[in-house]
């Protein structure tokens, strides 16, 4: 198709300014007459609004203007509308927003938040999922009956904001088979927080009727259509642009501040910069969310898994959020790697007065691979057989049924376990450590996918010669943007990657996009740019063959010409051509669209689902060595490993750069970054000094081996790279200490407190009793019955 | 009283309270939004900047402090368009991801690069304990400081 190949290490564009302090990030933005606006945040986890009076604020100097619940009528969510964008009459969570402030400068805004009069009788508040789940407890959303549903079929009740089952074969007989062993483990993981370096910011305007939104965000027509949604406005009338986003792991997949800003705007007629200081980072964040999992296998003695059974509780926080989509995810997660014989599956986002979770890189599926990996090793040790040889056994491969009865296509974890093997044996460590420290190793499968969906993309010929390519994508720090897409147009069209320029997100001029995360940049923006190359190529060739007399099958794009193939310097450049183009017909473009197709689940097996299939899914198999001091508790990794499924990597240096990063926020969850709320309801880690992320000294370089060339409908066979890197961290650390120590690690992060209980056996097991002892009893309703969401 | 301060070469007035923290003035003042608070704390060093050739987090320095001193900003190492040493060797690594942290990485580095022209890597990681990057993994970081001093 294209006579040069798309795969090269490209450098990104945008590391000059970056370096150079020049990159106007959205928390750099500054406009003739801004205001600068906060938010005034509750300070009780659960509590009624008895009064909320901005007179004496409105009156304090340098103040623009003031909104409260009532300039926001709308309520969003995925899946149930249940959050509102201010606290209405009842307070949820510690840090909910109750006022906003536009003033001069944000001193006076602060000041004025001061003066605002609030009273808030305390009501009781459930602070943990067995505190919410236990019965008559109180409910986070006594309304939950009138809520609107936004998306069908999750079973709902109370405080449970959404269920999902898998059910596939007959799960009681496996586990009544006399020839099985019933293996049994629990686990439990706290949140983490993205720590994004750019916070949440935001600038908005209002001109002519319309909103224009400037925000540091990861999905520009979420924005649009969800702040319309909350103002009660159309969507036409918000217009979403997107600066150059400093991080977002995940944190900026959702609305966040911006309402506020637009708000603001309008009440203003200026203006306004709202920008989350580090502290309301800290306490509100997107985090990953606490989850806590059982998980029951039915194995054969030869290591057949012939049956499994999983409950995961996740917490939602006050509002539902992200977490009743990443229900679904359990399935593809905690439910992949491995040939299933019957599998049953719950998976319960659960209400709590706590700050409401979101997304995070890799979410629902770090915690889930951390659970399905140690019970892989707690199942082979249970048989007598070696857990590397076990999972030989079982993973999956070409034909093998997925939970929730999808069909893999090609054998791809079992070469990419025996690349594993080659890269292990080539460093080749000692066991045993001179030092006295415990040595432990570990090998992980992991499965994930990419969230496919809705992209478009156009491509402008220009009568220079080069293109721009319009997207609503955005440049949040992983190259995807900078790198893989212009290669792509590039390769399509014989130009340099140089000469394509990429139009920054702008929902006034690029079609809808689903937003960028859930390893789908390259591939959905992807295709759909590919697609738009396309159309240019056969426009351009249909010209070109007039001018050089030679059929548009005969011709090829290449090094900026279109030339006869096999005669390099025939023909004529792009630009001329393109010129001509121009001239004769009017400018030269292509439009592309792209969305996934959709692969089929079993029929019946999926209740609550947003995906009952994956279409493209992505592997992983990580290794590592670790030394676990048994004075102190402390964990060195000492090597890690990583073979990833990548498809095909268009940038193989750029992708490096993905899975040494991806990895070390992978060790940062598993062993020091740690979020747990206070008695009152409020977390605690508000600040870089009491939540540790990994610094230069703790990390490693992580050996890599790109595994190319499985089954994707990618463009040019490419999966998402960028997100899976993290995806089997959690699990690979807390096989090895688990390998290193000999005891049981049922929960992360593997902190020396934590590991220092471990060995001292001081650690009780762990207990989860709000999770019901035979699996049907903890379902709302049971499986594939019909919603009573609106009785 | 207005607060002098010498930034990037030029002589610069501000009215602000004395007690601002400089990253502040630098920002809010002087557009020099190169320079970045993120914690806030001391702890993170994308706020670096060379106050007197040291690298200092700007967070915690209040502006009266940084009078008669010589301060330098990620955006006054270059001279023109041309990058750096470090900005070149970080650039040609591949290294930048999100960006956020690079300002003050590139003022950390610029320092060791002229302080401590033997550093091992075991040094270029430890010089960066007070440089957070949440994107990378810091190895790309370590190799393109080394590659920086080859040049040397």
């Amino acid at each position: 198709m294209s006579e040069i190949s798309a795969t090269m290490d490209f450098r990104r564009r945008d590391a000059r300014d970056k370096l150079r302090g020049r990159t106007r990030y959205t928390m750099d933005r500054y406009l003739p007459g801004m205001l600068h606006a906060a938010v005034l945040r509750a300070n009780v986890a659960s509590g009624r609004i008895v009064r909320l009076d901005t007179s004496r604020a409105a009156r304090m100097r340098g103040v623009r203007a003031i909104v409260t619940a009532a300039d926001a009528p709308g309520k969003i969510g995925i899946g149930i509308a249940d959050h509102p964008l201010f606290a209405r009459d009842v307070i949820r969570y510690d840090g909910e927003p109750l006022a906003a402030i536009a003033a001069d400068t944000l001193a006076q805004a602060q000041a004025a938040l001061a003066t605002i009069d609030v009273e808030i009788a305390p009501l009781p508040a459930v602070l943990t999922m067995a505190e919410s789940l236990a019965p008559a407890a109180p409910l986070v959303h006594p309304d939950w009956r009138d809520y609107e549903v936004l998306f069908e079929g999750g079973a709902r009740s109370g405080n449970v904001a959404w269920e999902a089952t898998v059910v596939r074969g007959d799960v009681d007989a496996a586990f009544a088979r006399s020839d099985v062993e019933i293996v049994e483990s629990s686990f439990r993981v706290g949140r983490q927080n993205h720590v994004a370096f750019e916070p949440r910011a935001v600038v908005a305007s209002y001109e002519d009727g319309r909103f224009h939104i400037e925000t540091s965000t990861q999905v520009p027509w979420t924005i649009r259509n969800a702040t319309a949604r909350i103002l009660g406005v159309p969507p036409s009338q918000v217009r979403v642009t997107v600066p150059p986003v400093g991080g977002a792991f995940g944190l900026k997949f959702d609305l966040a501040i911006e309402p506020f800003a637009a708000l603001l705007a309008r009440a203003s007629g200026q203006p306004v910069r709202l920008v989350n200081s580090r502290e309301e980072e800290m306490l509100t964040c997107l985090f990953r969310e606490n989850a806590e999992i059982r998980i029951r296998s039915a194995v054969t003695r030869d290591g057949e898994i012939v049956g499994r059974e999983a409950v995961v509780l996740m917490d939602c926080g006050a509002y539902g959020g992200e977490q009743i989509f990443l229900t679904t995810m359990t399935a593809h997660t905690l439910g992949g790697n491995y040939r299933l014989g019957s599998t049953r599956l719950v998976s319960r986002a659960v209400y709590t007065n706590t700050a409401p979770n979101g997304a995070f890189r890799c979410c629902n599926g770090v915690y889930c691979t951390f659970a399905l990996e140690r019970h892989t090793d707690e199942i082979a040790a249970r048989i007598g057989m070696d857990p590397l040889a076990f999972r030989r056994r079982n993973v999956l491969g070409d034909g093998d049924l997925g939970a929730t009865g999808q069909v893999f296509e090609g054998n791809v974890l079992a070469p990419m376990l025996d690349r594993m093997d080659t890269l292990r044996e080539a460093a080749a460590p000692s066991r045993t450590l001179a030092d006295g420290r415990l040595f432990g190793r570990a090998t992980t499968v992991g499965t994930w996918f990419v969230f496919v969906g809705p992209s478009a993309a156009t491509v402008n010929m220009n009568a220079d010669g080069t293109v721009t390519l319009v997207t609503s994508g955005v440049e949040i720090g992983s190259g995807s943007m900078m790198q893989s897409l212009p290669q792509i147009v590039a390769g399509t069209l014989g130009l340099k990657p140089d000469d394509v320029v990429v139009r920054a997100a702008d929902t006034d001029a690029a079609g809808y996009d689903v937003g960028v995360g859930g390893g789908r940049t390259t591939v959905s923006l992807g295709a759909a740019s590919l697609s738009a190359a396309q159309e240019v190529r056969t426009k351009l060739l249909k010209v070109a063959s007039e001018m050089i007399e030679a059929a548009p099958e005969d011709l090829v794009m290449r090094q900026g010409r279109i030339e006869i193939a096999g005669a390099p310097g025939s023909g004529r450049t792009i630009a001329d051509v393109a010129t001509r183009a121009q001239a004769q017909l009017g400018p030269v473009s292509g439009t592309g669209a792209f969305t996934g197709a959709g692969v089929p689940a079993m029929p019946g097996c999926v209740a609550g689902h947003f995906i009952d299939a994956i279409d493209i899914p992505v592997f992983a198999v990580h290794d590592c060595d670790v030394a676990v001091d048994p004075e102190t508790g402390h964990v060195e990794v000492l090597n890690y490993r990583v073979v990833q499924d990548v498809g095909r990597a268009l940038n193989p240096r750029a992708i490096h750069g993905q899975i040494q990063g991806g990895v070390v926020q992978g060790l940062g969850y598993a062993l020091h970054e740690e979020v747990t709320i206070d008695t009152h309801g409020r977390v605690r880690q508000n600040g870089f000094e009491t939540y540790r992320l990994p610094l230069a000294l703790d990390v490693v370089p992580v050996e890599i081996s790109l595994y190319e060339g499985a089954p994707s409908v990618g463009p040019l066979g490419t999966k998402g790279a960028g997100e899976v890197p993290i995806l089997n961290v959690g699990a690979t650390i807390a096989c090895a200490v688990a390998n290193a120590t000999g005891k049981r690690v049922q929960e992360l992060p593997l902190t020396p407190p934590r590991v220092l209980e471990l060995l001292l056996d001081r650690k009780g097991e762990l207990s989860l009793s709000h999770i019901a002892e035979a699996w049907v009893d903890n379902l709302v309703r049971p499986h594939g019955t019909a919603a009573q969401n609106r009785k | 009283m207005a607060l002098s301060l010498t930034v990037n070469g030029d002589r610069r007035a501000s009215a602000a309270d004395p007690v601002t923290p400089l990253v502040d003035i630098l920002r809010e003042e002087f557009h020099l939004t190169g320079t970045k608070p993120v914690c806030r704390e001391g702890f993170c060093g994308a706020c670096m900047v060379l106050v007197d050739d040291r690298p200092t987090p700007s967070c915690l320095m209040p502006a009266a402090l940084a009078e008669g001193s010589d301060i330098r900003t990620v955006e006054g190492l270059g001279t023109g368009d041309a990058l750096t040493a470090i900005q070149v060797a970080l650039e040609t690594c591949d290294a930048v991801q999100c960006g956020m942290c690079f300002p003050g990485m590139v003022v950390t580095l610029t320092h060791l690069l002229a302080t401590s022209p033997e550093a091992t890597r075991d040094d270029i990681r430890a010089a960066l304990s007070g440089n957070i990057c949440r994107c990378t993994g810091y190895e790309r970081i370590v190799d393109a400081t080394l590659s920086a001093l080859a040049v040397k």
